[in-house]
């Protein structure tokens, strides 16, 4: 059965929707710059340039919620925009988030530490779920809810549960992706595992530090082809593989060989039932943290025989929006399809020496791209490659 | 038919290794404490040191289910509805007391929702699919639904479970986040499903999020399986509302506490009661946030 992708969303320091996204990556300008808020100002961040209150208003919002889910109905809202609640086509909302609600529950925590008291109404936003819910409430009401947690690939497990449930007939649509704020939380957490750039991170570049945090969401609207028949709405490109493998070597770093990333990126070619010589375009997770390139390239000259295709980590556009990752960057592997692009890897200016891979480091045009594989590995071992395809 | 090939629960009955804990349940005192088993036994002392409660009795559960069946996992799909609560608390009076630039990291690696199925696959050396869903009360309804999925897509044993802990801050909150004044506890349920036929199989579950009427839905769901209320040998709950039509139903909450995953426990007590009566029903209700309903239906078969 075809999986068709009818919509698209997204918000990052990139821009507020697909298309400035896409203008963003065209002209080559990253969103990652000096952080403006308390938690975010010693460090470069890809913050989206809106408090919640200007969230709220300049993409008209009606439902209350932490800075997570008000990122999550905007790009959830524009990738539905269009789309009709309509009887006879069961729709869901699968969403990917790490930090949920924290970044309320972080304030209210830090004055209960300090003054012994908060406003306890604030933590009823904190739990991961509640955050799907109120998108749900925002835009919905949805026939199925689901939130999926598994650090950076939360967002692509979500693509992937949404998939499998319209594969099973469960839904005939379904929204899925994620949302991730910046957090003091998930800032203290990366400082305190020391894989902070203080520069622009270089992904795929010899002299890569770390990483830099971002924030944003992004979501695309999966559809059978027997729902796109009652929607009418024109498919933009086939979701036509997917997997999730677990690398079981340690809570936060990835093994030598990359075990776990050859299992997903192995799996996902034989779901989309495709060679790995088709793909014509691998968006990499790319963190830019030592361990997480050196292993992906590892399991790139695994998969791919040592013939690796053009790749590219934009996350030096983004910065590292986390559970979000997967849900942006599959807005940008359609947008890589649709537009025959070829997006860069910034900052790059020396390959990994013992790799000798060399990932896209110019805006391509006029390429014939048919199937763009897209990466997300988070803690825990949790390893998820979707693969896209040009209908 | 999703077959239960092994189950394990750590709560606050006599859950672990108990041979049938319908059979042994008590009801909770006010300061009844978890039960838990020697965790000695399955963690080695100094990796057990950096465990919390919920990693614990995840990594636990899980392991005596692996302990139970000859075969390797090919799917885990775990439930959690706050996740790593301890140390995400950990990690918060942390970087909010730290003064200097280094702070420990070993609590935030560990605060996320997914450290639980992740731990099982590290202990396990386990290389399958591994997910974890959080939905506030459903979350266990959602990681079964996909642990139900990869049974169908040819699995032949998925761990399914799910898990909550709670910490002393919860008690704070607890009129802004839930409507009940049972204690907020910790608990853990964990079983493996696959096609091989047991005499407890797993019918159905489903995970709704906007209801009209929770008994007209309950009826919905047992219609769709050829079933009405009089087929349904007991019903385990999350309160004991809208039974009528039932023989019997029990609250689970009476017996382990409140956390929003506590359906798997009603879960483990349905496969108890079937598991030694031939051709029943079985029916798990939860409610424990309103307006989010969880449904699964089991029965018992000649092996």
């Amino acid at each position: 059965m075809e999986i068709y992708i009818s919509g698209y969303g997204v918000i990052s320091a990139l821009g507020n929707n697909v298309e400035e996204t896409l203008q963003s990556l065209v002209s080559e300008k990253s969103g990652i710059k000096k952080g403006t808020q308390l938690h975010t100002r010693r460090f470069m961040v890809g913050e989206v340039p809106f408090s919640n209150d200007e969230l709220k208003s300049t993409f008209h919002l009606k439902t209350a919620g932490s800075r997570t889910t008000l990122l999550g109905m905007v790009a959830a809202k524009e990738a539905f925009h269009g789309h009709e609640l309509i009887p006879g086509v069961r729709t869901g909302l699968i969403s990917g988030t790490s930090v949920g609600g924290m970044d309320v529950s972080e304030q209210e925590y830090r004055r209960f530490l300090v003054d012994g008291m908060c406003d306890l109404n604030r933590f009823s936003h904190h739990s991961s779920g509640t955050s799907t819910e109120e998108i749900a409430a925002e835009i919905g009401p949805f026939e199925f809810v689901n939130t999926i947690s598994t650090a950076c690939s939360s967002a692509a497990n979500a693509i992937m549960m949404g998939a499998r449930l319209i594969r099973k007939g469960t839904l005939d649509r379904v929204i899925v992706g994620g949302t991730d704020s910046l957090t003091s939380f998930t800032i203290s957490g990366f400082r305190s595992l020391m894989i902070f750039d203080e520069e622009w991170c270089r992904p795929f570049d010899e002299s890569r530090k770390g990483l830099n945090l971002g924030e944003g969401a992004g979501y695309i609207v999966l559809e059978s082809e027997k729902s796109l028949l009652k929607t009418k709405k024109k498919p933009l490109a086939k979701l036509s593989g997917w997997s999730n493998a677990s690398d079981a070597f340690h809570q936060t770093a990835s093994s030598p060989e990359g075990h776990g990333a050859v299992l997903s990126m192995s799996k996902a070619l034989q779901v989309a039932g495709i060679e790995a010589n088709q793909i014509s375009y691998i968006n990499a997770h790319g963190t830019a943290t030592p361990n997480n390139d050196l292993t992906e390239s590892v399991a790139f000259k695994t998969v791919f025989n040592d013939v690796v295709p053009p790749f590219s980590s934009t996350k030096a556009f983004t910065g590292h929006t986390l559970a979000a990752c997967g849900g942006i960057e599959a807005v940008i592997s359609i947008l890589s399809m649709t537009e025959g692009m070829l997006f860069p890897n910034l900052n790059h200016s020396n390959n990994i020496a013992e790799m000798g891979l060399t990932p896209v480091v110019h805006c391509s045009k006029n390429e014939s791209i048919l199937h763009v594989m897209s990466n997300s590995f988070g803690f825990g071992g949790n390893n998820s490659t979707l693969i896209f395809s040009k209908i | 038919m999703y077959y239960v090939q092994a189950i394990s629960s750590i709560t606050h009955q006599a859950s672990f290794g108990t041979d049938n804990v319908f059979d042994v349940l008590t009801e909770l005192e006010g300061n009844a404490g978890l039960i838990s088993p020697n965790y000695t036994d399955y963690i080695h002392p100094s990796a057990l040191r950096r465990l919390s409660p919920v990693l614990r009795m995840g990594i636990v559960a899980a392991k005596d289910c692996h302990a139970k069946i000859s075969a390797e996992f090919d799917a885990i799909s775990v439930g959690t509805a706050l996740g790593c609560l301890s140390d995400t608390e950990k990690f918060l009076v942390t970087f909010n007391k730290s003064t200097g630039d280094v702070i420990s990291p070993s609590a935030f690696i560990q605060s996320t929702h997914n450290t639980i199925s992740g731990q099982i696959s590290l202990e396990l050396k386990n290389h399958s699919y591994n997910m974890t869903h959080t939905q506030n009360n459903v979350s266990f309804e959602t990681a079964l639904i996909d642990g139900m999925m990869c049974c169908d897509e040819g699995a032949s044993s998925v761990l399914v479970g799910a898990a909550d802990e709670a910490i002393g801050f919860l008690e704070n909150i607890r009129s802004k986040v839930i409507h009940s004044s049972k204690p907020f506890t910790s608990g853990a349920t964990f079983f493996v499903i696959g096609q091989k036929k047991t005499s407890v199989a797993i019918v159905d579950s489903v995970a709704l999020n906007s209801m009209d009427n929770r008994s007209s839905e309950i009826d919905l769901f047992l219609t769709a399986h050829g079933l009405d209320r009089s087929a349904i040998g007991y019903v385990f709950t999350s309160d004991g509302q809208c039974m009528e039509g039932f023989s019997q139903h029990l609250d689970f909450t009476n017996y382990v506490g409140l956390y929003y995953t506590a359906s798997a426990f009603g879960v483990h007590l349905a496969h108890d009661w079937l598991k030694v009566r031939k051709n029943h029903h079985a029916l798990v209700v939860n409610e424990i946030c309103p307006g989010k309903l969880g449904l699964t239906l089991l029965s018992s078969h000649e092996v």
